[in-house]
């Protein structure tokens, strides 16, 4: 053996048999602890109700994978969260592999198969990696430190919007105790690691071998110069490793010894949520299954396993609390603490051995764990939280699907129950008759086609807002005369089409969607077109995404890549450049929903407009806050409303012109919202639609 | 203990609606049809005293009407009701009020209710007098427009209070069986959701025809009915004309008009 070769790390040198022995029981009754965790954590995802993945599982892997590795989903805007977290991680699994590794030498490799190598340049290199791994670990939770005990990040506070002062649950200061335990905790692995390996070096200091390669630990041997230079000699030195080395070790053990009972537990539910992840979460929700016998989730166990699993991968990062529509206008909800509340609750009824009685698992209520049917009728299922969740929470189905039950037993705002029983009696939410659905191309020179009695090309689905609201007619009006002018063959089912139904299901009427999608997918399937096309995003997510669950698979498309086309092709020809200086918002069910981003900016490009982005913007829209059904709810009276927070957004850019929006809700929602906030006559809300028409000309083209 | 629920169809007009050729209605095509809203009431608190009860309760709807009268029934079923009657027979159409309790005092003769429920009046033709007139041929005690109930089931009398003018309210107890018409607004009706209503869809409707409640043809329709719908038409619009200008200006124009209508011209 040369003399390099002979280095390795000094293990258990000097301990006394029966201490080394005592170590290994603790060490096993850690890992004992550790997996009996594990055993009750999965049986408690396993109380919760059957779910089938489909997908491919290796695909899901390497998505998994993927996002771990590289961590996209926790730098999004956060940067340094994800900078820091990434240091954490990457220092985590480095220290924690290189530990793993030498138990494998020392109680498997070896004594089995007389298998070394944690000895020589191996070592030493490891050595070196392992002490890089220790700065990267600790600068990392440092600055985790920072944010919770300096900068004061809102999104941080665990005080709840849907609780009051004085309530138990309301600040839950025992998240606030666990976070700084677990940093410390963290900190002292790592710096008393440091310290160790010093007191090693400077105990071993007349041994050449350690201390001529002491460099390859260059954070353990500049600190063993301190040491030295302190006046710490080679006896006391010793003194002390034997100490640190079973503070050190004891505090790693309680460590995993607490994973799954911790937060720690996020680097395995977090890694599993995403590995369940599904990628249409919000766009499709689930349908209630034919066995279940009650619509929606009555009871903790009415949840599926995977979404039990959600509410224990969250890491109470509050980002999706910092994005929540609802929240930033104070209704009593935070997608954060929808979560975290149920999670409390899971914890408290299903890691016990013998599962409560089913009056005791009700989630319905006002107490500690329970959730409000105020909180939950506050969401707009804008998706703002499913978005962002880096651990892949899908709120919005376990919202609904909680909704659901409430629809059942009528505990809803009495004038969405009387919108509800008019979409049932008229198919439509402003309880018109279905005549005048296409009543509003009366008005237009030339006349749109019955779709159910000709063949056309494109079949135009227009919704609900734009066949009845006046203000919306106009734009429909105008729609309908640009494809005339571009030559495109269309048609409208007239009274054959019914409301979409997609807030109809995210208000979780569930029987009467069902009604909505068989009667839309009847009409559709009885008219002969080539392809649909629509002006209101909701209508586009559900038949794009839903409908397929229920026999009907369209080829659609919004109606911002359709005009893209035409201009494309030249049936829609610039007449005049449009110098505005606009803005964009991106409606939920457009980009979030179907990440219709482009589509609108190229338009708005072509057109000539200068386009100011607002802050929030792209897949960080921020909610006009008509979804969900909150458009068949009166806001509270005197609080904000989410349109007149984006209208004051929007009100900051200098000199903006124009509020673009492409959905006839927004333009209901921000015309009211540019007046009620004071912005009249400083600039205007328009739709996509309009600027259109004012830059093209007005020449028919040959079809 | 049984409460029965008598229950009707309504039509309210659509958009640009027609006369029917026979003058005397307006054309089906152009009706919508739904449970009478007072009617939703009258199940509801029929519903609250069940929940309510100790001992089992019996709701039992009753509407009088052709095969798509099930709708309501089934939208009755699905909010609580245990049973739904339909009585229908061709001879029943042209019945006015009288003739319609005629054969609802039948039902509840059969039923043997402890109590009758029914709407003041119904939303399309407003006669309100059905439910009280069932109580006379039944030769019941009767609450006419009753905004509060207290009733438990089991009890032999009930206190209700009933709207009269000038917001006073009548205090009353009543013996039953008894006939009681409810107002709306005297409670709030319970949601159906969609699910419950398809759910009920598969519960049966008990269909009965005059022979079953013993009633004879003469005594319904047309024949049983001393008033008779001759025309409904739409009326022509009245002429209305704001006079302008000065007090004195506005005087001597309408004694002007005065004068020319008493034909002094
Ligand atoms: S969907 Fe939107 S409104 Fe609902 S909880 Fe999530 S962020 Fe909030
Ligand atoms: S649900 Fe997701 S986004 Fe929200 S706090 Fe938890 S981990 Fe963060």
């Amino acid at each position: 053996m040369s003399h390099i070769d002979a280095v390795t790390r000094i293990l258990f040198e000097e301990f006394a048999t029966a201490e080394i022995r005592f170590f290994y029981v603790i060490g096993y009754a850690a890992i004992a602890v550790f997996f009996y965790g594990v055993y009750v954590q999965v049986r408690k995802y396993r109380r919760g109700a059957a779910l089938r993945l489909d997908g491919s599982p290796w695909a899901r892997v390497l998505d998994m994978v993927g996002s771990v590795l590289s961590h996209r989903t926790i730098a999004r805007r956060d940067t340094g969260a994800g900078a820091a977290h990434r240091l954490i991680f990457y220092g985590f699994v480095l220290l924690f592999l290189g530990t793993s590794t030498i138990t494998l030498q020392y109680d498997i490799l070896d004594p089995l198969f007389g298998i070394r190598f944690w000895q020589g340049d191996f070592y030493l290199v490891f050595s070196l990696v392992l002490d890089m791994a220790g700065v990267m670990l600790i600068g990392g939770l440092l600055y985790m430190m920072a944010r919770r005990g300096w900068m004061k990040l809102p999104k941080l506070d665990y005080a709840r919007p849907d609780r009051v002062p004085g309530d138990p649950d309301f600040e839950r200061p025992q998240y606030r105790r666990e976070d700084w335990a677990f940093l410390w905790m963290l900190i002292i692995i790592g710096v008393t690691g440091y310290i160790l390996e010093a007191a090693r070096l400077v105990w071993l200091q007349d041994r050449p071998l350690v201390w001529q390669t002491r460099w390859w630990s260059p954070v353990g041997a500049e600190l063993a110069e301190a040491l030295r230079t302190a006046g710490l000699s080679a006896a006391t030195a010793g003194t002390l490793r034997h100490g640190l080395w079973w503070f050190h070790g004891l505090i790693a053990l309680a460590l995993i010894a607490l994973i799954p009972w911790t937060k720690v537990k996020h680097i395995f539910t977090a890694a599993a949520s995403l590995l369940v992840r599904d990628p249409l979460a919000a766009q499709r929700l689930p349908r209630i299954p034919e066995s279940q016998a009650e619509p929606g989730v009555a009871k903790i166990t009415d949840f599926t396993w995977k979404q039990l699993l959600n509410l224990d991968a969250c890491t109470k990062c509050g980002r999706c609390h910092e994005a929540c529509p609802a929240r930033a206008v104070g209704a009593p909800l935070s997608p954060r603490d929808v979560i975290l509340s149920l999670r409390e609750f899971a914890n408290a009824a299903l890691e016990k051995n013998v599962l409560p009685d089913a009056v005791e698992l009700g989630v319905h209520g006002k107490a500690p764990g329970q959730v409000t049917m105020e909180t939950l009728w506050s969401c707009r299922t804008c998706m703002a939280c499913v978005e962002i969740c880096p651990v892949a929470v899908e709120h919005i189905p376990i919202i609904v699907q909680m909704r659901r039950k409430l629809v059942e037993e009528g505990s809803m705002e009495p004038l969405l129950q009387k919108t509800l029983q008019t979409i049932h009696k008229t198919g439509n939410s402003f309880g018109e008759s279905r005549r005048k659905r296409g009543a509003w191309s009366k008005a237009l020179p030339f006349a749109v086609k019955d779709a159910r009695k000709e063949a056309v090309d494109v079949l135009w689905f227009v919704g609900d807002y734009a066949s009845f609201d006046p203000r919306n007619q106009s734009v429909t009006q105008i729609f309908a005369t640009l494809l005339h002018e571009a030559g495109v063959d269309f048609g409208i089912l007239f009274d054959g089409e019914s409301n979409a139904g997609n807030d109809v299901r995210r208000v979780g009427e569930e029987g009467l969607y069902e009604v909505l999608a068989e009667a839309n997918i009847s009409a559709l399937h009885q008219a002969k077109f080539n392809s649909v096309v629509t002006t209101d995003p909701h209508s586009f997510n559900t038949i794009r995404n839903e409908y397929p669950d229920f026999g009907g698979k369209f080829e659609i498309q919004h109606y911002t890549t359709l005009l893209r086309q035409l201009f494309d092709k030249g049936r829609l020809r610039m007449a005049r450049k449009l110098d505005y200086r606009v803005t964009f918002h991106d409606p939920c069910h457009l980009g979030r929903f179907n990440k219709g981003y482009e589509a609108p900016r190229e338009l708005l490009a072509l057109l000539g407009c200068e386009l100011v982005e607002m802050g929030r913007s792209r897949a960080n829209s921020f909610c006009c806050g008509a979804g969900g059904g909150r458009i068949w709810i009166p806001d509270p009276v005197g609080s904000e409303k989410p349109a007149q927070n984006r209208m004051r957004e929007a009100a900051a850019i200098d000199g903006l012109e124009v509020y673009v929006v492409s959905c006839p809700k927004d333009l209901t929602m921000f015309e009211d919202a540019l007046k009620t906030t004071g912005n009249e006559g400083k600039f205007v809300v328009k739709e996509l639609i309009e600027l259109v028409r004012e830059a093209v000309s007005h020449e028919l083209v040959p079809a | 203990m049984k409460i029965l629920v008598a229950v009707k169809q309504v039509a309210a007009l659509d958009e640009d609606f027609v006369i029917g050729a026979d003058g005397r209605d307006v054309d089906a095509e152009f009706l919508i049809r739904d449970l009478n809203e007072w009617d939703d009431f009258s199940l509801e608190e029929a519903v609250r005293i069940k929940e309510a009860a100790a001992d089992p309760v019996e709701v039992v709807v009753v509407s009088i009407g052709p095969e798509e009268a099930d709708e309501v029934l089934r939208k009755c079923l699905a909010k609580g009701a245990d049973r739904a009657v339909r009585i229908w027979d061709e001879a029943v159409a042209g019945s006015d009020p009288i003739a319609i309790a005629r054969i609802l005092a039948a039902v509840a003769r059969q039923e043997a209710p402890d109590m009758l429920l029914a709407g003041v009046q119904s939303s399309d033709h407003g006669f309100a007098s059905t439910g009280i007139a069932t109580a006379g041929f039944l030769g019941w005690p009767h609450g006419a427009v009753v905004a509060s109930l207290a009733y438990t089931s089991g009890e032999k009398s009930a206190v209700f209070r009933r709207e009269l003018e000038g917001g006073l309210l009548h205090q009353v107890t009543i013996q039953c069986p008894a006939v009681l018409t409810i107002q709306a607004g005297i409670n709030t009706p319970r949601y159906a959701s969609l699910r419950s209503i398809k759910q009920a869809a598969a519960k049966p409707i008990d269909v009965r025809n005059l022979a079953d409640v013993g009633i004879s043809a003469h005594e319904v329709g047309e024949q049983g009915s001393l008033s008779h719908v001759r025309r409904m038409y739409i009326p022509d619009k009245g002429h209305a004309q704001l006079i302008e200008g000065s007090a004195a200006e506005q005087a001597k124009r309408l004694a002007g008009i005065i004068r020319a209508f008493k034909g002094e011209a």
